[in-house]
């Protein structure tokens, strides 16, 4: 069943076909959430609140766009918030390499090598506009035009964000290859 | 379910090839949902939002659309004002304009009663009037002196006065403070203390 079928049954009442929609996007939301904010208990809110939102939302939904890339747009927007709201919370990400391999709670399943570690942490140190364009350019594997559909930013500051992320990045990143 | 794979990156015009992969590569050994999360959020998802967003607002099978108030007011308002119509519309605004004027406006009778030379005042009054008197150069002009009674069956106020034949000049005081004439009685001009009805009462011929 397409997507567009399954929110003509939401929007009905069918309590399923919303679940089925869920179980359809959840992974991607919840790693999209998860790089983004670097937390998996925020991660799981995240997406559970962007779902509410658009399971609320739902009779506002515009068939001509693409549910996913209308769901992202809720949950990139729930990201900025979390991000917000936590600001002056105490900053999660230890610097210290060492630190983060000893973490007590990584996913379950996740074989964090080194070079993931690193990964995530420079990822974590990045601006969350940047590290929101970098994610969903390379690790989702977005267009421009979609990315700026989704977010609401125009397609030039969006490759300008990927730019600036990148070279952060790789300057992150520079000390650790060698 | 299977198009998860597919938001995998592309060999599109990445500005940094070694990155976008190992950020893809990241993103594809992040283990998935466990299915016990998944099931979480669609329960909690789906027990807050009780009812169902669609089911709730269907009035008939029909889903409720927020431009069916403003077509029934545009009805309401074409009904009323009748557009097409104007010269009727206009006719029944001030014919329902009489009939709310007529409502509160009083509305007097003075029947000379033949029977000796008694003349009965009779005055219609909006339904919140608690007393009403009548006052004259008969009485003195005393607001006490001849006090009208409600008639039970039309709700007018009523008195009856014994009037030597002459000219008599009366008006009404209602509730004790307002003076009130009797707009379809004859009036005489005022002489600087209100306005007041004429009455000329035929004596005996």
């Amino acid at each position: 069943m397409t997507d567009a079928e399954l929110v003509g049954r939401s929007r009905a009442g069918d309590r399923d076909a919303f679940g089925t929609l869920v179980g359809r996007y959840y992974d991607a939301c919840w790693r999209f959430a998860y790089h983004m904010l670097g937390e998996r208990a925020d991660a799981e809110d995240v997406v559970q609140e962007a779902f509410l939102r658009a399971y609320l939302a739902i009779d506002r939904y515009d068939e001509r766009d693409q549910f996913r890339g209308w769901l992202f747009r809720i949950l990139t927007n729930q990201c900025h918030n979390a991000l917000t709201s936590r600001g002056r919370r105490a900053k999660r990400f230890v610097q210290d390499a060492a630190a983060i391999e000893a973490a007590p709670a990584p996913p379950p399943g996740f074989a964090a090598t080194v070079e993931d570690a690193a990964l995530m942490r420079a990822l974590a140190q990045l601006d969350p506009h940047q590290r929101e364009a970098l994610l969903l350019k390379y690790a989702q594997g977005l267009e421009y035009a979609e990315m700026s559909a989704m977010t609401g930013v125009g397609e030039s500051a969006l490759k300008m964000r990927v730019k600036r992320g990148s070279e952060r990045m790789r300057g992150l990143l520079g000390g650790r290859d060698d | 379910m299977t198009d998860r794979e597919s938001s995998l990156p592309s060999a599109t015009s990445n500005d940094d090839p070694a990155l976008a992969a190992e950020l893809a590569a990241l993103y594809a050994r992040t283990p998935a949902a466990e299915p016990a999360q998944i099931a979480r959020c669609t329960s909690a998802v789906l027990s807050a939002a009780l009812p169902a967003p669609g089911a709730a607002r269907t009035i008939g099978g029909l889903r409720f659309r927020w431009w069916w108030g403003a077509a029934a007011a545009a009805l309401l308002i074409a009904v009323v004002t009748r557009p097409w119509r104007p010269d009727q519309a206009q006719q029944e605004a001030d014919s329902a304009f009489v009939a709310a004027a007529a409502a509160l406006e009083p509305r007097g009778l003075t029947v000379e009663e033949r029977n000796g030379s008694v003349t009965r005042f009779d005055l219609t009054l909006p339904a919140s009037t608690k007393a009403v008197s009548l006052v004259g150069d008969f009485n003195g002009w005393d607001e006490a002196a001849t006090p009208m009674v409600r008639r039970a069956s039309d709700g007018a106020w009523s008195t009856r006065v014994p009037l030597p034949p002459g000219r008599h000049v009366y008006a009404f005081v209602v509730d004790g403070q307002r003076w009130l004439v009797d707009p379809l009685a004859p009036q005489v001009p005022d002489a600087g203390f209100g306005p007041t009805n004429a009455l000329i009462v035929g004596g005996t011929p």
